[in-house]
C-alpha cells in the first residue's frame, strides 16, 4: 500500500477534531479532548508510515493539485518535511494526552482543545506545504492560533495584552516575509515564466520550481528576499530583535507554551530557512546574517536567563537561546554547506523533545505549588520524585552534558549535548577553520551561551528541587497522564541523540541531494550555488577533530556545560556564595539584565511611546481627523445628499415612468445621430 | 433535426415544459394542503436540468440550424441556462416555505417554469423573432408572478406598473426589430442581418437604421434596468413577493444581457455604428444613479434593486469595450450576480418571513432596522448575508470578487481608464450601502435577545447560492474558463 496516498489525512484529521471538538466537546468528558488526541495519533501513526516507506531509498511523497493561474496547493514530503512531521504529531500527541490532566479543573478545556487541535493542522501544514504560499497561509494560521492560545485567560490583562504584543511583534516578521514572496514571485514571473512557460505542470511558487531555476534569478534579488525571509523567521523564532514577545507569551497555560513556544511553533522559522535553504546559499550574505543573528541571540537570551525568577520565563530565555542555536547552525552552510541543515535539524528535534520536557515539568511543579515564582519553591525532590528526576535529565540535556567520545555509531551523552556539540564542533568551528567570515565571534557565542545556559538551567533546578521548602502548601505528584508523557520525553531526551546522531545527518543530506537535484546540476547542487554566488564550499567541509591532538577544542562545550553545573552548585544548592551580594539592584550587571537590557524602556517607552505614539500617531491623528477626515465627510455628505435628491425623481407615478423611457430613446438618438452625423 | 434529436438537445425545456402542464393539471384536483407537492415536482424537474446541462458539458459545443435557424446550442447558450436553471432552483426552494399552503401553488409554481422556459428560448436564441417570443413568455409569466400576493397592494401595484412600462419597452422592442427585418429585406437570423448590414452599410447608417438600433437599444436598456429604462426596478423589486424579486434581479433581467450580447455585440461588429459613446454614457449613468440612490435607502429590497440597477452599469461597459475578455468578465459576473444576488433576495424573505410569523401585522419587515442584531438571532442568516453583500461589493473570496476583477481589468486593457475610473469609485462608493447592513446586523444591539428560527427550506435555498457565490470566488477556474469558451462563440 502506497502510505503517501494519505498524506493529506495528517492534516484533514486534526482540522476535523477542531470541528468535531467545537461543535460537540461540551458534551463530552475532558471537554472533548479525546478527539484531537485520537486525530493525532493516527496522523503521527500515517507519518511514521510514510517514513518507513520512503526511507529506505530516500524517496519523497509529492502531490500537487491545480489552484488557478500560475499557482498549485499540494503536499511536499521530503527527509527535511518527515522528520519534522514525525516530531510534530509525536511532541503535540503527548502534550494533549498531558494537558487532559492539566487543564481538567479548567472550564474553557473544550475552546483550549479545539484551539489547540487547529494549531496541530496549521503547524503540520507549514511542514507538507509544497509551495511557499501555502506555507505563508498555514504560517498565518498557526500565528493567529498562538495568539488564541497566548490570550486563553483573556479576562486576565496580562495574557490579552502578551496575546497583543505576540501577535503584533511577530506581524512585523510576516510582514517582511509576504514582502518577499512578492518579490519572489516577480522575480520568477520575469525570470523563469518564459523559460519554463508553456507546460501546464509548473507552478511558480513551488519550492521544485523555484530550486530548479535559482541560477535564473539575479543574486542581489536572492539576497533581499533571503534577508526578508529570515526577516519573517526572526518574528517566528524569537530570535533577536523580535524576541520580546516570547518570554510574555508565558501568560498562556504552560502546555501551550510547551506545544507552541518551544517545540513546535517556534521552530517554524528554522524550518522556513532551512526549506528555503538553496536560495540562502545562493545569496551567501544572508546566511553570515543568519548565523551572525543566531549565535548573538543565544548569547543575548542565556544572559538573561539567569535573572529570571518565573520558571516559565527561565525557560521562555532557555528557548530563544536555543533556537539562535538553529539559527547559527543553518548560517555556518555558508562554509559547511548542506549539512548544516541537518545540525540544525537535529538540534530542533532534540529541543524539541527536551525543552516540551522541561515545560511539561515546570507545569507539573506549577500544578503542585500554585506559583511561577522560583524563590517561593524548593524542596521539592522528596515529594515529586518522577518530576524532579524527568527534569534533571532534560535539564541535563539542556545544559549538553556528555563525553565528547563515540563508541561505534553511538555517541555518548545526552541529546542535547550531541546535537549542540555538533553545532559548536563541527559547524561553528569549521566555519572558523575554514576561514568564514566573523568565524571567531560564531565560535565565541556558541562557547559563551553553553556556559550560561549551563548556569540558568542547573540554577533552576537547585532553586525548585533542593534546599528548604519555602512554602507551607502541600505539594504532591502529579497524575499518570501527566507524568507518562514526562517520562517518555525524558527518555527521549537522554538516548535519542545518543543514538541518532549519524543515520539522522546522513539521512538529511538527501533533503538537497538526490537524484532531483544531480539532474539540475550534475557537479553538485549545492556547491555549485555557491560557485556562482562567489564562494567556495571545501570538498570536506567537516573538521574531524581528534581527542588526542585538538583536546581543548574538542572539550571546551563540555567544560562549559561542566563548569556551568558546578557555578549554580556552589551558589544555589550549597550556598558558598550569598545569593543576595551579587543579585540585588546595587549591582549594575544585575540590574541591566534584571531589567532585561532595559528593552522594555527601549521599545515600549522610547520607541512606542515617545515615538510611534508621541509623534508619528498623534501627527497622524491630527491630519487624519482634520484633513482626511474632512474630506471623506464632504464626500460622502455630498453624495448623502445627492442620493436625497435623486430619490425624489422615484416619483411612484408610473406616466413618469414612461416619460423617462421616452426622454432615454430620444438621448440616445441624439447621441447616436450625433455620431453618425 | 428529427423529433428525436430535437428533445435530446433540449430535454431541459422539454422536462420543464411536461412539468409546468403537470403542475398545473395536477394541481386542479388537489386541497391547498396538497399542493405542496406541486412544489417538489418543480425541484425535480429542475434539478434534472442542471444535472442533464452540467454532465454533458459545454466547452466544444456548437450545434447551429436548429428549427430554421432559430436556435442553437453553445456554451454561451449552456452557460446561460445553467444561471436559469440555478436561480429557478433556489427560488422555488424557498417558495416551499413562503407559499406553504397558498391556495394557487400551482398557478405560482406553473407560472415560474414558464417563466425559466422563456428564459431559456432566448438564451438558446439567434432569431430576432424567436428573441421576442422568449422575451415575452418570460415577461408575460413575471407580471402576474410580481402581482401574485393579490391582497397586497404593493405587490399589485408592483405588477402593474411593470406591465405598463414592460408592455411600452416590449412594443419599442418590436418596432425596433421590425425596422431591422425590414431593412435587410426579410431577414430574421442575427447573422445573416449582420451579414447584410455589413455588405450595405449605407442601409443602417440611414435614419430608419439608426431609429432601429435606438429602439432596440432601448427596448433591452428597460429589461437590463439601464438608467433612464430602469425607473419600474426599484417600485417592482420591492412590491413583488421577496423570492420573486430574486427571479426578477436574478433570472429575467440576465435574460436581457444574453439577448443583447448576441444580437448588440454581433450586429454592431458588423454595422460599424459608433455605439460605443452612448453604452459609455448609459453605463456612467446607471451604475452611478444606482449605487448613489442606493446609498439613501432604508429598505432592504429598495436597495438590493437599485444595487441591481448600479450591477447592470458595471455590466453594459462590456457593450463599450467589446473584447473577449471582457465578455468573459461580464458573462461570468451574470453567473456571480444571479448567485448573490438571489441569495440576499431569498435572506431578506426568510426574516421577512420569520418577523411575519412572530407578529402577523408587521409592517416594512425589510426595513433596516429589522436587521438590528441579527448576527446574535440568526447567525447563519446573518453570516450568509454578509457573505452576498461583501460578494456584490467585491470582496474576495466571492464570485463578486473574481468577475469585478476580470471585467474591470478587461476595461483598463481596452484602454477606457476613465470608465474604469468611475466605475472603481462607484465600487468603493457602494461598499457604504452594502456594510451599513453588516453593522447593523453585528455592531448594533437587536431589538429583542430572542432567536429566529430560520425554516430549512430557507437554510436550503440560501446555501446553494452561498456554495455558489464561495466556489466562483475560491476555484474560479473552471467558470472563467467555461465564460471564455462562452465569449469566443460570438466572436469578437
Amino acid at each position: 500500500m502506497d502510505f503517501g496516498s494519505l498524506a493529506f489525512l495528517i492534516v484533514a484529521l486534526p482540522v476535523l477534531a477542531f470541528v468535531l471538538t467545537l461543535a460537540f466537546g461540551n458534551r463530552l468528558p475532558n471537554g472533548g479532548g479525546h478527539i484531537p488526541i485520537v486525530a493525532i495519533a493516527m496522523s503521527f501513526i500515517i507519518s511514521v508510515l510514510i517514513f518507513l516507506q520512503i526511507y529506505p531509498n530516500h524517496g519523497t511523497v509529492e502531490q500537487s493539485a491545480h489552484w488557478f493561474s500560475v499557482l498549485n496547493v499540494g503536499i511536499f514530503i521530503d527527509p527535511l518535511a518527515i522528520v519534522m512531521l514525525m516530531m510534530v504529531t509525536f511532541v503535540s500527541l503527548l502534550i494533549h494526552i498531558y494537558a487532559l490532566g492539566y487543564m481538567s479543573h479548567d472550564p474553557g478545556q473544550t475552546r483550549y482543545f479545539a484551539e489547540t487541535a487547529l494549531f496541530t493542522a496549521a503547524m503540520l501544514g507549514v511542514v507538507l506545504a509544497d509551495n511557499i504560499l501555502q506555507f505563508f497561509i498555514a504560517w498565518e494560521l498557526v500565528g493567529l492560533c498562538s495568539y488564541l492560545l497566548i490570550g486563553f485567560w483573556f479576562r486576565k490583562p496580562s495574557a490579552a495584552a502578551a496575546a497583543k504584543k505576540a501577535f503584533l511583534t511577530t506581524r512585523v516578521g510576516d510582514v517582511l516575509f509576504l514582502a518577499g514572496i512578492v518579490i519572489l514571485y516577480f522575480n520568477m514571473y520575469t525570470h523563469v515564466l518564459p523559460v519554463v512557460g508553456g507546460h501546464e505542470t509548473v507552478y511558480l511558487l513551488q519550492f521544485k520550481t523555484i530550486f530548479e531555476n535559482l541560477t535564473l534569478i539575479p543574486t542581489d534579488q536572492l539576497t533581499i528576499i533571503t534577508l526578508l525571509f529570515f526577516g519573517g523567521a526572526v518574528g517566528k523564532s524569537g530570535q533577536f530583535p523580535l524576541h520580546v514577545w516570547l518570554p510574555d507569551a508565558m501568560e498562556g497555560p504552560t502546555t501551550v507554551s510547551a506545544l507552541i513556544h518551544a517545540a513546535t511553533m517556534v521552530t517554524a522559522g528554522v524550518y522556513l530557512v532551512a526549506r528555503t535553504f538553496p536560495m540562502f546559499i545562493a545569496a551567501p550574505e544572508s546566511l553570515i546574517i543568519v548565523a551572525l543573528v543566531g549565535g548573538f541571540t543565544a548569547l543575548f537570551a542565556s544572559t538573561m536567563g539567569l535573572v529570571m525568577n518565573d520558571i516559565k520565563r527561565v525557560l521562555a530565555f532557555s528557548t530563544i537561546s536555543q533556537l539562535g542555536y538553529m539559527m547559527m547552525g543553518l548560517g555556518v552552510g555558508a562554509i559547511i554547506g548542506a549539512e548544516a541543515v541537518g545540525f540544525a535539524m537535529f538540534h530542533l528535534i532534540n529541543h524539541a523533545f527536551f525543552k516540551a520536557c522541561l515545560f511539561l515539568c515546570a507545569g507539573s511543579v506549577i500544578h503542585a505549588v500554585g506559583t511561577n515564582d522560583l524563590r517561593e519553591m524548593g524542596g521539592l525532590f522528596g515529594k515529586m520524585k518522577i518530576t524532579a528526576t524527568t527534569m534533571l535529565i532534560s535539564s541535563l540535556a539542556l545544559a549538553g552534558i556528555g563525553i565528547p567520545v563515540s563508541i561505534g555509531a553511538i555517541k555518548l551523552g545526552t541529546s542535547g549535548f550531541v546535537s549542540k556539540d555538533a553545532i559548536i564542533l563541527e559547524g561553528a568551528y569549521s566555519y572558523f577553520a575554514h576561514g568564514g567570515v566573523y568565524g571567531s565571534l560564531i565560535f565565541f557565542f556558541g562557547v559563551a551561551a553553553a556556559l550560561l545556559t549551563s548556569i540558568y538551567t542547573f540554577r533552576l533546578w537547585f532553586m525548585a528541587f533542593t534546599g528548604k521548602p519555602r512554602q507551607e502548601r502541600h505539594a504532591h505528584e502529579a497524575p499518570s497522564t501527566m507524568t507518562g508523557p514526562l517520562i517518555i520525553l525524558a527518555t527521549l531526551a537522554l538516548v535519542f541523540g545518543a543514538l541518532t546522531f549519524s543515520p539522522f545527518i546522513h539521512y538529511l543530506e538527501t533533503t538537497y541531494e538526490n537524484e532531483f537535484f544531480e539532474e539540475i546540476d550534475p557537479n553538485g547542487y549545492i556547491h555549485g550555488l555557491a560557485e556562482r554566488a562567489g564562494y567556495h564550499i571545501p570538498e570536506h567541509p567537516i573538521v574531524h577533530l581528534d581527542l588526542a591532538h585538538d583536546t581543548l577544542i574538542m572539550m571546551l562545550p563540555v567544560i562549559a556545560g561542566l563548569l556551568g553545573l558546578a557555578i549554580s552548585w556552589a551558589i544555589y544548592h550549597k550556598r558558598m556564595f550569598s545569593v543576595a551580594s551579587i543579585g540585588n539592584m546595587r549591582n549594575p550587571l544585575f540590574r541591566i539584565l534584571a531589567k532585561r537590557y532595559y528593552q522594555h524602556e527601549i521599545f515600549i517607552e522610547l520607541i512606542s511611546l515617545k515615538f510611534t505614539y508621541g509623534v508619528l500617531a498623534l501627527t497622524s491623528e491630527f491630519s487624519d481627523r482634520k484633513i482626511v477626515d474632512g474630506t471623506i465627510d464632504a464626500i460622502s455628505s455630498f453624495f448623502i445628499g445627492g442620493a436625497e435628491v435623486l430619490k425624489k425623481i422615484q416619483t411612484g407615478v408610473v406616466q413618469n415612468y414612461a416619460t423617462a423611457t421616452v426622454l432615454g430613446v430620444a438621448l440616445i438618438a441624439l447621441v447616436l445621430s450625433w455620431g453618425v452625423i | 433535426m428529427s423529433i428525436v434529436d430535437f428533445i435530446s438537445q433540449f430535454a431541459p425545456e422539454v422536462i420543464l415544459t411536461i412539468a409546468a402542464l403537470a403542475i398545473m393539471l395536477i394541481g386542479l384536483g388537489l386541497e391547498a394542503k396538497e399542493k405542496r407537492a406541486l412544489g417538489y415536482i418543480a425541484i425535480i424537474s429542475l434539478v434534472l436540468g442542471i444535472l442533464i446541462i452540467v454532465l454533458r458539458g459545454a466547452y466544444e459545443l456548437q450545434l447551429e440550424g436548429i428549427i430554421a435557424d432559430s436556435l442553437t446550442i453553445d456554451p454561451m447558450s449552456q452557460f446561460f441556462k445553467l444561471t436559469f436553471l440555478l436561480v429557478s432552483l433556489i427560488v422555488v426552494i424557498a417558495s416551499l416555505k413562503e407559499y406553504d399552503n397558498h391556495p394557487n401553488q400551482d398557478e405560482y409554481y406553473t407560472l415560474i417554469m414558464l417563466g425559466t422556459i422563456g428564459m431559456m428560448v432566448v438564451a438558446s436564441a439567434v432569431d430576432i423573432v424567436t428573441i421576442f417570443i422568449g422575451f415575452e413568455l418570460a415577461s408575460i409569466s413575471t407580471y402576474a408572478l410580481a402581482g401574485f400576493n393579490k391582497k397586497d397592494r404593493s405587490s399589485m401595484e408592483a405588477g402593474i406598473k411593470y406591465f405598463i412600462v414592460g408592455a411600452l419597452s416590449s412594443a419599442l422592442l418590436l418596432f425596433g426589430l421590425s425596422y431591422l427585418y425590414g431593412l435587410s429585406g426579410g431577414l430574421t437570423n442575427i447573422s445573416d442581418i449582420a451579414e447584410f448590414f455589413s455588405a450595405n452599410p449605407t442601409i443602417i447608417q440611414s435614419p430608419f437604421g439608426i431609429m432601429a438600433l435606438v429602439l432596440i437599444v432601448a427596448g433591452f436598456g428597460f429589461k437590463m434596468a439601464l438608467v433612464p429604462f430602469h425607473m419600474w426596478a426599484p417600485d417592482t423589486y420591492q412590491g413583488a413577493p421577496t423570492v420573486i424579486s430574486a427571479l426578477l434581479a436574478a433570472g429575467s433581467k440576465k435574460m436581457a444581457f444574453v439577448a443583447a450580447f448576441r444580437v448588440l455585440l454581433i450586429a454592431m461588429i458588423a454595422i460599424k455604428v459608433d455605439i460605443a459613446m452612448v453604452f459609455t454614457i448609459l453605463a456612467i449613468i446607471t451604475m452611478t444613479i444606482g449605487n448613489v440612490v442606493a446609498l439613501s435607502q432604508r429598505s432592504l429590497k429598495r436597495m438590493l434593486a437599485y444595487s441591481s440597477v448600479a450591477q447592470a452599469g458595471y455590466i453594459s461597459m462590456v457593450f463599450v469595450v467589446m473584447s473577449p475578455e471582457a465578455l468573459t468578465g461580464a458573462v461570468l459576473y451574470v453567473m456571480s450576480h444571479a448567485f448573490m444576488k438571489t441569495g440576499a433576495f431569498i435572506a431578506v424573505a426568510a426574516l421577512g418571513y420569520m418577523l411575519l410569523r412572530e407578529n402577523s401585522s408587521a409592517k416594512d419587515v425589510d426595513h433596516l432596522d429589522n436587521f438590528a442584531g441579527l448576527g446574535k438571532r440568526s447567525p447563519f442568516l446573518a453570516f450568509s448575508i454578509m457573505i452576498f453583500l461583501f460578494a456584490l461589493s467585491g470582496i474576495p473570496p466571492t464570485a463578486g470578487f473574481v468577475s469585478k476583477f476580470i471585467l474591470f481589468y478587461s476595461v483598463l486593457e481596452g484602454g477606457f481608464v476613465f470608465l474604469v475610473t468611475v466605475a472603481i469609485l462607484n465600487s468603493a462608493l457602494s461598499l457604504y450601502y452594502y456594510a451599513r447592513v453588516v453593522k447593523y446586523m453585528y455592531v448594533l444591539p437587536p431589538s429583542s435577545s430572542e432567536r429566529l428560527a430560520l425554516p430549512k427550506a430557507y437554510s436550503l435555498a440560501i446555501l446553494v447560492a452561498l456554495i455558489g457565490v464561495l466556489a466562483i470566488g475560491i476555484v474560479p477556474e473552471p467558470f472563467v474558463n467555461w465564460a471564455a469558451s462562452a465569449a469566443n462563440v460570438l466572436g469578437l
